[in-house]
């Protein structure tokens, strides 16, 4: 409704006093009214009576007068409007193809009664025959197919590295012998052609394996994906035996971090949730090293929780430059097959471009509804940007999603330029801190139950970093997570069980304690519970 | 999916609308969710009772913004209706034309709006009754500002809607005739048109002069137009007059004379039920299940008590589908919130199927209760059954148990119910069931009445309006006040409280609002959300029984008084604690005023503060005393081994502590400790104190500070001589002489002036057996001096002996006790 479209009427109450003499109290009362504002207006007039009238019980009459009055101009008003509205319609005034166009989509886009049904697409059905299927005798199976299939990746990946090892050694060798003859039997001419021959040799064997490894892997998830399907339909001729593990997927860690400590603690003012803090000392690669590489029980773990509601997350560190993950994380991401989502590069390379189209449409400052849905609603108001500067900056974060690492499912790429610069002091406002919120909101949005995030917004440490440093971002990390987490009580969604807290692998077995040290003093840890027998005592 | 016909309850679900980004309200404070804002304004449906509508039951938040309506069902709807029994005879087309209506007129009365009429929300029960089905949708939903969905179907909608002005009634009575019009016309609306033609030939309608014939010709049955009743023609034109002034109200509608013959007809119908079911009781025919004529809320209650889980039932009508969390990760999300998703699946879409709740397991499983229990006779004991002997037997077990155990919970729903309808009547025996537990689906109003509340709609009169100078605290204690609540969290509860906390403000000159206010009222306001009036009196009555003078503008001297209180009472039931309390100086005032000043309604969460509360009521004003004191006894080990640092950081977020055991411990120490030993000038008196009373200001503040154990009274050192002497070791602490003179009898004499208090053990006092003659017992210090009884107790305190106190007035009170209890050797 035009919200410029009301009207004011006076409501006049006439009424004789306690002395009996003839009294008024008037009141403006704007159209359309709300009957919640019934109450305030009748104290309006109430208060300008006598105070005596309350206990004459005048408050009632009033009331029912009042109402009555309310009632038929609110009436009146809307009908009026409705008249106004229709005359309009009438003569055309009003752009009815818009609201026909409007009303078709709001019905067609919500009500799933008249949308167009698709039917689930093909990874929610793959999503479900796994998660049916790990959760059945199967799964044993289904890890030892994985573990092959790994197997014999990994084992090209090591073929390739290490015959471009030998070509590099091979090639460094020539190429000494050449610039050791310089200007004795070549010149620089031939050093330069050699050089391009070298680089071209290089990159020839490098894309041969790489689009051999591609068709490998292609290969392997076509297989791997027919195979659970067969998998599932045999499944339902026989009856399913279910195991009875649940899909808690942090209750084993198989790689030893170097330094580690666990608490549990209780947040909220009355009603207390329980959460567990784990802080240690890891590199953030060991979070993400490749699933199969060795045997240990992460490959049930991973995979008994990809499909389900507690996953688990690491925030990843990244420069702005550009969408770019850690080299270390792609390369533990390709020494399988990601028989479930993309291949990283596939992944990043969609984001890369979806970042461009969100950069275009940012300077051309229209909502990016083209690609997005209706989470993005909050771009309607892009913040200004620079234009033509197909980035993400400080605070923004991309989401990969795997299946073949060892402690993860979900990597936040979080965008933060800070590392690059020497310590500097950042407030509980700074881009970063707030993009940690969004993690968190994300994270409790989408059933990440488990959440790693670098203690000191820094994977590695520094000659610069001071340990009173260390302390003050180690501390401003600790009560943002704390607030963040008090506050993801009430967003609804799915509950943090445990956070971990990382600190870089090289750290100092000292600053380690000191800062593990902070943890219960500023999350509060929980009491132990000592039961005592106290029916001797009393 | 069919819903049988024995169908009484069934839930909707939908989601609610995100916040976009990351935006706060005009506080500052983070937006509040919409499904939590949709389950606060839906309160106030379940209140609405009307034979033309289905009760609303319950409103259940789901995870990620789900909400789940709860509701009455009966029978089938109409669309189905029409289906099974075409063509309707003009005399049920009208029925329903008239019950429909006056459903809409019940809701307009209520000041509401259905707009979302149509077939599938008309429900016929078997006996030809109509309800109008999931009407609260637009008001919960605030007209659909907190859905993504919009609200209504679009071939009922009336034009002046999809221009854009909702809220009218008449667009309801636009819909109704519209639907009235199919059923008369024998035709569906535009059966196989697109949407957008749809809204096209809605629109139309705006410049038509007669819709109702326009809608005949459009289907090819203008013969039947001509040829319908010329005073339902009349009406129905009216009805679907395209403006809206020309409609006719509800009440209007109901008046016509189409209606007439109907209303007779109903009446009629009327009496001869009455009589069909006098033959029906003579008649051995089977009869509805006893359940079923209780109060649809207390069925649903049991039914979850039964296991009915309603989240799962509509999983297992694929209406809550899981998909996997992972798929529906966004790609990237920037900083300002904005977001990058794969695309959304339709399992997020408005899914208007209804899932039935079935009953059968409940039936069954209360079928076997003989009727006495569902309608108890409060005063006929000789009707009491065997299963008396079951009640007695449950409630041996916890109270948690109790409150999950169906059978038991049913037995007490119904004679709860039944002692509060007889109310004030009853109080007594409420206050004696209320003992043994509370139902938690009655507690509101059981709370109410052992506050000995009457409701005398004075509350109305009471200004929550006008601008006070507390407005600002209020408004800033609200958004914090027991806020992981979902009714108080949302913006009802908020707009509710304030006010309750101004109605309280303005009923009280003489007091202020004190900080803490906010959360005693919480626990109220949470029992009686739709009855403000029920929390306002509750409140208004608690708040003299247990905090007499603590909202005073300056409430030093009562809060001081309380305080000095509960460390006598610490040092009486816990010596050794108080002894270190005292000795690091962790004194009550760091810790306790919240406790008290709140009655624990800020340091605990509500589930908890309701079973703390079920207790208190029962209690006097001494008994959150005891709570206290309870509490530090549940921390005891860690209190013991902490110095002050560590004492102020555990109580700044005070542990969790089990209530049960809290409960029971305050309990007995409650009823072991004589009623003088709480005494306090300040509280609230019913009676004037006796001559062996402690007088009203015998002691002052600064007799309570100096003394770590508490007085007792001759009056009730008597009695326990009397009535349980074995309770008692009275220390006699007058000369020998003296005391050979004339003594209590078995009181144990240790002359002061012989005795070295400077070594803290009992044993130094060289009695024996004295420690095994005072355990477990009440220890009164007796002496003339009362300085030396005074510094007696302290030493016994340090000895860890408990239930330390001191004979108000000392020897001599007892020389004036009638009949004599002296003796002399």
């Amino acid at each position: 409704m035009d919200s410029t479209a009301t009207r004011t009427v006076t409501f006049v109450y006439n009424y004789k006093d306690h002395e009996n003499k003839d009294c008024v109290a008037q009141l403006d009362i704007k159209f359309p009214f709300d009957q919640e504002n019934l109450e305030e207006c009748l104290t309006l007039l109430l208060n300008q009576m006598d105070p005596m009238m309350r206990d004459l019980d005048e408050n009632i009459n009033l009331e029912n007068h009042l109402q009555d009055f309310v009632d038929t101009e609110h009436q009146k008003f809307l009908d009026d409007y409705a008249e106004k509205l229709i005359g309009q319609a009438a003569n055309e005034e009003l752009d009815l193809e818009a609201i026909v166009r409007d009303t078709e989509r709001l019905y067609k886009d919500e009500l799933l009664q008249f949308a167009d049904r698709v039917g689930p697409r093909d990874e929610d059905i793959f999503a479900q025959s796994f998660h049916r299927l790990v959760h059945s005798s199967s799964l044993e199976e289904i890890l030892k197919r994985e573990r092959a299939y790994a197997k014999v990746i990994a084992g090209m990946t090591e073929h390739m590295d290490s015959e471009v090892e030998t070509l590099n050694t091979s090639q460094q060798q020539e190429m000494d012998s050449q610039i050791n003859q310089l200007d004795i039997t070549t010149t620089s001419e031939d050093i330069n052609n050699l050089l391009a021959q070298q680089y071209t040799t290089q990159n020839f064997v490098r894309k041969r394996y790489e689009s051999e490894l591609e068709a490998k892997m292609g290969h392997q998830k076509n297989e791997y994906r027919d195979w659970i399907t067969s998998q599932v339909s045999q499944m339902f001729q026989v009856s399913p035996v279910a195991t009875p593990l649940g899909n808690r997927s942090s209750m084993f860690v198989s790689q030893q971090p170097s330094m580690e400590e666990s608490f549990t603690i209780h947040l909220g003012s009355q009603l207390k949730h329980m959460h567990n803090i784990r802080i240690l000392s890891a590199n953030v690669t060991e979070l993400c090293s490749p699933l199969h590489a060795e045997e240990s029980l992460n490959g049930l773990n991973m995979a008994l929780g990809l499909y389900s509601s507690s996953l688990c997350g690491v925030v990843v560190l990244t420069p702005s430059i550009q969408a770019e993950a850690n080299k270390n994380i792609i390369k533990n991401a390709n020494r399988s097959t990601e028989f479930h989502f993309e291949q990283i590069d596939v992944q990043l390379e969609k984001i890369e471009k979806q970042i461009r189209s969100l950069s275009t449409t940012d300077s051309n400052s229209t909502p990016s509804t083209a690609s997005s849905n209706s989470s993005a609603e909050g771009s309607a108001t892009p913040s200004p940007t620079k234009k033509h500067v197909p980035r993400l900056k400080t605070g923004d974060f991309f989401i990969t999603k795997h299946s073949n690492l060892s402690q993860s499912h979900v990597i936040f790429h979080l965008i933060s330029d800070e590392p690059i610069n020497s310590p500097s002091e950042i407030n509980s406002r700074h881009p970063v801190i707030l993009g940690l919120r969004n993690i968190l909101k994300t994270a409790s949005r989408h059933d990440i139950t488990t959440l790693t995030i670098p203690a000191l917004l820094r994977h590695e440490m520094s000659e610069d970093m001071t340990v009173q440093w260390c302390i003050r971002r180690a501390e401003l990390v600790f009560k943002c997570a704390k607030g963040f987490m008090i506050e993801s009580a009430s967003w609804g969604g799915a509950e943090l069980s445990t956070l971990q807290l990382l600190l870089p692998d090289d750290i100092s077995e000292s600053l380690f304690t000191t800062l593990a040290g902070m943890v219960p003093s500023v999350f509060h840890v929980a009491n132990p519970k000592i039961l005592v027998d106290t029916s001797s005592k009393s | 999916m069919a819903i049988k016909p024995e169908t009484r309850l069934c839930a909707v679900t939908f989601f609610a609308k995100l916040h976009p980004g990351d935006v706060c309200g005009s506080n500052g404070l983070p937006l509040t969710p919409n499904s939590i804002a949709i389950l606060g304004r839906a309160q106030r449906l379940k209140e609405l009772q009307d034979e033309h509508l289905c009760q609303y039951l319950d409103v259940i938040r789901g995870k990620h913004e789900r909400t789940i309506v709860v509701s009455e069902y009966v029978g089938c709807s109409l669309e189905e209706h029409v289906k099974r029994h075409p063509p309707l005879s003009l005399a049920q087309i009208l029925r329903i034309f008239y019950q429909v209506a006056c459903g809409i007129n019940v809701l307009s009365q209520h000041h509401l709006v259905a707009h979302n009429l149509e077939p599938k929300n008309i429900l016929i029960a078997p006996d030809g009754r109509l309800k109008l089905f999931n009407y609260g949708l637009y008001f919960m939903t605030k007209g659909g500002a907190y859905v993504p969905f919009p609200v209504g179907n679009i071939r009922y909608m009336a034009p002046e809607r999809l221009l854009g002005l909702n809220g009218n009634v008449k667009s309801d009575v636009w819909a109704l005739a519209m639907l009235v019009a199919e059923l008369v016309l024998g035709l569906q609306l535009w059966p196989k048109l697109k949407i957008s033609n749809v809204v096209r030939k809605v629109l139309a309608f705006a410049r038509s002069n007669n819709v109702l014939e326009k809608i005949a010709r459009e289907h090819q049955c203008f013969e039947v137009y001509q040829n319908m009743d010329a005073g339902l023609r009349q009406l129905l034109e009216k009805c679907l007059h395209a403006s809206p002034g020309q409609r006719p109200l509800p009440r209007e509608l109901l008046a016509n004379k189409c209606f007439a013959d109907i209303l007779q007809a109903e009446q009629e119908q009327e009496k001869a039920k009455e009589d069909e079911s006098k033959q029906q009781l003579e008649s051995h025919l089977p009869p509805l299940p006893l359940l079923l004529r209780c109060p649809l809320s207390q069925i649903y209650h049991l039914w979850q008590l039964a296991g009915g889980d309603v989240q799962a039932e509509l999983k297992k009508e694929g209406l809550i589908r899981s998909e996997a969390p992972i798929l529906g990760l966004p790609q990237i999300v920037r900083l300002n919130g904005a977001s990058v998703c794969p695309t959304r699946s339709q399992s997020h879409l408005m899914d208007d199927r209804v899932v039935p709740l079935k009953l059968q397991a409940l039936l069954q499983r209360l079928s076997q209760l003989p009727a006495c229990v569902y309608f108890p006779l409060l005063h006929s004991p000789r009707f009491t059954s065997q299963h008396q002997q079951f009640v007695l037997e449950l409630q041996q077990l916890p109270l948690v148990i109790r409150e999950r155990d169906i059978e038991y919970q049913f037995h007490r729903v119904r004679l709860f119910a039944r002692l509060l309808q007889a109310y004030p009547y009853t109080a007594e025996l409420l206050q004696r069931e209320a003992a043994i537990d509370i139902p938690p689906l009655l507690r509101g109003a059981v709370w109410a009445a052992l506050l000995e509340v009457v409701p005398n709609s004075g509350y109305g009169k009471i200004d929550k309006f006008t601008p006070t100078s507390t407005d600002r605290q209020i408004e800033v204690d609200i958004p914090r006040c027991h806020q992981y609540d979902e009714l108080l969290s949302s913006p009802d509860g908020h707009r509710k409280l304030r006010r309750l906390l101004k109605a309280w403000v303005t009923a009280h000159p003489q007091y202020v609002y004190w900080q803490g206010l906010d959360s005693l009222t919480a626990p109220f306001l949470y029992l009686n959300f739709n009855n403000e009036e029920l929390a306002f009196l509750s409140l208004f009555r608690f708040i003299p029984k247990y905090l007499h003078w603590f909202f005073l503008k300056d409430n030093s001297a009562i809060i001081k008084e309380y305080l000095s209180k509960f460390s006598q009472l610490t040092a009486f039931h816990e010596p050794l604690l108080a002894q270190h309390l005292s000795s690091i100086s962790f004194i009550p005032e760091l810790f306790a005023i919240p406790w008290f000043l709140t009655m624990f309604s800020h340091v605990f969460p509500l589930h908890k503060i309701l079973h703390l509360w079920d207790k208190l009521m029962l209690g006097d004003s001494s008994y959150p005393l005891f709570i206290g004191i309870a509490i530090l006894r549940q921390l005891r080990s860690t209190l013991l081994d902490s110095g002050f640092n560590e004492c102020i950081l555990l109580f700044s977020d005070l542990p969790d502590i089990v209530m049960e055991t809290c409960v029971i411990e305050s309990q007995k120490m409650y009823e072991a400790t004589p009623k003088s030993i709480t005494h306090r000038q300040h509280a609230l008196r019913s009676q004037p104190p006796q001559s062996l009373d402690i007088g009203l200001t015998d002691v002052e503040l600064k007799h309570l500070q100096l003394e770590q154990c508490p007085r007792i009274s001759a009056k009730d050192v008597q009695h326990l001589l009397l009535h349980s002497p074995d309770d008692l070791a009275l220390i006699d602490l007058r000369s020998v002489v003296d005391y050979g003179h004339v003594h209590v009898p078995h009181s144990i004499n240790i002359p002061f002036a012989t005795v070295q208090l400077g070594e803290q053990r009992l044993e130094a006092l060289n009695v024996p057996h004295l420690e095994a003659q005072l355990r477990g017992r009440i220890v009164v210090c007796v002496s003339v001096i009362h300085q030396n009884a005074v510094e007696f107790s302290h030493f016994l305190v340090a000895c860890g002996v408990q239930r330390t106190c001191i004979l108000h007035k000392g020897f001599n009170v007892l020389h004036s006790i009638e009949p004599n209890i002296l003796i002399s050797n």
